[in-house]
Order: C-alpha cells, then sequence, then structure tokens
C-alpha cells in the first residue's frame, strides 16, 4: 500500500498507468474487432480509449516547462555527441507538448478552431525527431561501451601472453580481412559483433531499457505519420510495452538512463 | 520555473493547481455572467471550468489507498480528540473515494446501471462529514494553542513588575476583545493551524451548497475553492506549513 502511495504521488506515474491502460485498450480493441466481438462492448473500449487519451493530454500539460528545464541542463554535459542528442531531444519534446497542448485546447472547446489534423500530425512530427534523437544517443553509448569493452579484452588478452591468433583478433574485428573477404570470416566477425552488443547490452539495463522503450515508441509515430504503417494491433501493443518499462523505470529509479 | 516543475511533479501539486483554475473559473463566470457581451467567454470559462474537473478525476483514483493509509496513521495519534476526529474524518474520506470510483466508472461508460445522483449525493455527504471532523479537529488545537498563549501571558504577567492597568472600557467587549486578541495571536504563533483552519473552512462551503443546508451562490463557492486550492497548494510548495499530528 506504501508502495502505491509513494509511486502514484509522482503525476509522471499516473500519466504513465493511463498511457498503458490506453494502448491495453487499444490492443484490446483491435482483438476484439478481429474477433468479432458485440459492437457494444468495442464502442465502450474505443470510448474508455477516448477518455483516457483526453485525460492524459490534460496531465501533461505543463510538461513543456519540465522538457526546457531538462535541456537546460543537457548544455552543460561535457561530451559533445551526448549534449547534442540529449538537447535537441528535449527541445523536439517540449516542442511535442506544446503541440499535445493545443490539441488539449482545441479538445476541450477552449479553442475550437484548431485544426486538430494539422496540429496532430505536428506533434507526430516532434516525438519522431525526439526518439530518433534518443535511438542516436543509444547507438553512440552502445558503441562507447562495445569500443570498450574490446579494448579491456585486448588488455585482458595481452597480460595473460596469450598470442592473439588469427580469426579472433579482438582489435581486428574492423580490420580489414584477407583480399576478397570469404563470407565464413565474414560471418563470424557479425556473430562476434552481435555477441558482444548482448554482452554490453546484458551488462547495461538501463541502456538496454531505454533502446526497447525507445524501439516500442518509434512504431507509433511511424504509423501516425503515414510513413510504415504497422496497424492498430502493433502500435497497441508497441505503445503497451514502453508504457510498462516507462513504469518500471519509474518504480526502480537505478534502472533510469542517466547522462 | 524551478517551483512550478517541483510542484507540477507531485500529483497532489498538480491536482490542486487544476483545481485552483476550475475555481477561478467558477468565480470568473459569476463575475461575468450578468455583463452583456461576455457570453462568449463565460462559454470559453464552462468548458473550460468542465474538462478540468473531468480531467481531476484521474488524479483522484487510487486515492482511496491513501486515504486508508491516513486512517491507519491517525489511528496512532496520541492525543484522544484529534486522534477520534481524524479517524472518523479519514474513514469518510475513504466512503467518499469509493463513491468518487463508482462515479468515475460510470462517467467513463464501463457500467450503465449506477443511479448517478444518489451516489453523487451520498460521495458530497462523506465529504462535508470529512470537512465538518477536521473543523472539529482544528477548533480543539486553537483552543489548546489559546490556552498555551494565556498562560504564557499570565506567567509574563507574574514576572513582570508593573502593576496590572484597568481600562474603562466595557467589561463584555473587553472579553470579546481579548477572547479575539488571543484568537489572533494562537494562529499566529501556529501558521499551518491558521492554514488548514482557513482551507477546510472555505472548503466547507461547496458540500454545504451542494446538499442545501446553507445555499450560497456560484461566485462564493468559486472563490471559496479558489481560496482553499492556493492554501493547499501553499502547503505543497512549502511542505513545513503541513499540520502535523503529534
Amino acid at each position: 500500500m506504501d508502495a502505491w502511495v509513494r509511486f502514484s504521488a509522482q503525476s509522471q506515474a499516473r500519466e504513465r498507468l493511463c498511457r498503458a491502460a490506453q494502448y491495453a485498450c487499444s490492443l484490446l480493441g483491435h482483438a476484439l474487432q478481429r474477433h468479432g466481438a458485440s459492437p457494444e462492448l468495442q464502442k465502450q473500449i474505443r470510448q474508455l480509449e477516448g477518455h483516457l487519451s483526453l485525460g492524459r493530454k490534460l496531465l501533461r500539460l505543463g510538461n513543456s516547462a519540465d522538457a526546457l528545464e531538462s535541456a537546460k541542463r543537457a548544455v552543460h554535459l561535457s561530451d559533445v555527441v551526448l549534449r547534442f542528442c540529449i538537447t535537441v531531444s528535449h527541445l523536439n519534446r517540449a516542442l511535442y507538448f506544446a503541440c499535445d497542448n493545443v490539441l488539449w485546447a482545441g479538445k476541450s472547446g477552449l479553442a475550437p478552431r484548431v485544426d486538430q489534423e494539422k496540429w496532430a500530425q505536428r506533434s507526430f512530427r516532434y516525438y519522431l525527431f525526439s526518439l530518433i534523437m534518443n535511438l542516436s544517443r543509444d547507438a553512440y553509448e552502445i558503441r562507447l561501451l562495445m569500443e570498450q569493452e574490446t579494448s579491456a579484452y585486448s588488455r585482458r588478452m595481452k597480460v595473460s601472453g596469450v598470442g592473439v591468433s588469427g580469426g579472433v583478433e579482438p582489435g581486428g574485428l574492423g580490420a580489414p580481412g584477407p583480399p576478397g573477404g570469404c563470407l565464413p570470416q565474414l560471418v563470424l566477425k557479425f556473430r562476434l559483433r552481435i555477441l558482444l552488443l548482448a554482452r554490453v547490452l546484458r551488462g547495461h539495463p538501463p541502456l538496454l531499457l531505454d533502446v526497447l522503450r525507445n524501439a516500442c515508441d518509434l512504431f507509433i509515430p511511424l504509423d501516425k505519420l503515414g510513413l510504415w504503417r504497422c496497424g492498430p494491433g502493433v502500435v497497441g501493443l508497441c505503445g503497451l510495452i514502453s508504457s510498462i518499462l516507462s513504469i518500471l523505470t519509474l518504480i526502480c529509479p537505478w534502472l533510469r538512463l542517466k547522462p | 520555473m524551478d517551483a512550478f516543475i517541483r510542484v507540477a511533479n507531485q500529483s497532489q501539486g498538480r491536482d490542486r493547481l487544476f483545481r485552483a483554475t476550475q475555481h477561478a473559473c467558477m468565480f470568473l463566470r459569476y463575475l461575468l455572467e450578468s455583463k452583456a457581451g461576455k457570453e462568449a467567454v463565460v462559454m470559453k470559462l464552462k468548458s473550460l471550468e468542465s474538462s478540468v474537473s473531468t480531467g481531476r478525476k484521474w488524479f483522484r483514483l487510487g486515492n482511496v489507498v491513501h486515504a486508508i493509509q491516513a486512517t491507519e496513521q491517525s489511528i496512532q495519534v496520541t492525543d484522544l480528540v484529534p486522534r477520534l476526529c481524524l479517524t472518523l474524518a479519514n474513514l469518510n474520506r475513504v466512503v467518499y473515494y469509493i463513491c468518487d470510483t463508482v462515479l468515475w466508472v460510470k462517467s467513463v461508460g464501463l457500467t450503465s446501471g449506477i443511479n448517478r445522483e444518489k451516489w453523487q449525493m451520498r460521495a458530497v455527504r462523506h465529504y462535508y462529514y470529512f470537512l465538518l471532523l477536521s473543523l472539529v479537529r482544528d477548533l480543539y488545537e486553537i483552543l489548546l494553542q489559546m490556552g498555551q498563549v494565556a498562560r504564557d501571558r499570565a506567567k509574563r504577567e507574574k514576572s513582570s513588575r508593573n502593576p496590572p492597568e484597568y481600562s474603562v472600557v466595557n467589561e463584555e467587549t473587553e472579553w470579546l476583545q481579548s477572547f479575539l486578541l488571543l484568537l489572533f495571536q494562537s494562529l499566529k504563533r501556529h501558521p499551518p493551524l491558521l492554514l488548514d483552519t482557513v482551507k477546510n473552512i472555505c472548503d466547507i462551503l461547496i458540500p454545504l451548497n451542494q446538499l442545501g443546508i446553507y445555499k450560497s451562490n456560484l461566485g462564493v463557492v468559486g472563490l471559496g475553492g479558489l481560496v482553499s486550492s492556493l492554501a493547499g497548494l501553499i502547503t505543497v510548495v512549502y511542505p513545513q506549513l503541513k499540520l502535523k499530528t503529534r
């Protein structure tokens, strides 16, 4: 009970729960439609989804200020690439929230002349840019960690005095193979790279969670902007997974990726 | 901006901001309703008020657990009168949140067999009992504080060597004056108590109006709600001003 009180005291936690419920409704609605459930039940689920969506827009009023503050903080980071990616991502998020506020004003009757379609498209575009920046940052962090791992491995090999035999050169993963580059060696190099990636991600749960979350989130604006129509089922499932993952980072703050 | 973000990150802070907005709209509507040519503004205020009020339900979902935890904590208060008042008040708050959740289920359309008026009246009634018991507790604390101030003043007068002065004012008004002075001094010494009392008095105007016990107008309800939301916001921004139980 104490855990629920502490969790629900954060307004972001409530918004994430509503998001999870909204995408669960979307997924459920799609599943019910596929299996031919009663139109009454489908209408109830769609209505609940609409209420959740509008409620979330209200809960998000004022999030622009938070995103701007985070962007201001990120400007002071030491690493240039991280500084650029995180700042631009937060700025895009702030713009996304601003468009979302305009949409809420339109839906709630404050500004009835708002072109809902145009502003919705704008907000999804900013959201997409923000996600692309997040994924670039994740890719950069993964690359840094992979380089660290390979240099640590080569240091260990040198110290233990094992001669580096051909084919398993850790520092030579990027080195050119024999002229013509025969296929088995390429496949081996690729497999080693994948294993290294898996090792890096397994050793850094916050980074893994962030990558999964951003990857799942990416499907939503891609579908809404018409760039890659995946269908409401996929969108609902991905939204639900990313909401659950972000609720996890709220419950366990050590799982949050720190810059 | 930092303070705003700190307040907005807490559910309670954000809810109080929305509540202040809702009641400000109500008050502004009362002020502008009689004026000609302001119908569009009044319509916009009404739609803002209703959408904020609907959205605030999401902040109240799950607060039953908060109220149950508060009831458990209030059972352990040392003083008898606050313990009784707070426990009963929190029990009423639990029932209020249960009724509120039932009303939410009806409003999102998940079920249709609920009598909205009946549950609404139940919710208002239990909210009224909660505020009444909180005010009784506030009154008890004020009387304790006044007694403390009177004792301190008597001690100071005994230790000072000046003879007591007699004024030519009527005895009755002197009693009233000294009572009000004592009340003012005890509230000044204890800002959390003042804030809590003001909040509860302003809040109780709402159920009094809805239950028909003391029918006021939209302006009084709006202003009362606005003042109590601002008082609640102050306790979120400055947590040391929250009334603590001993």
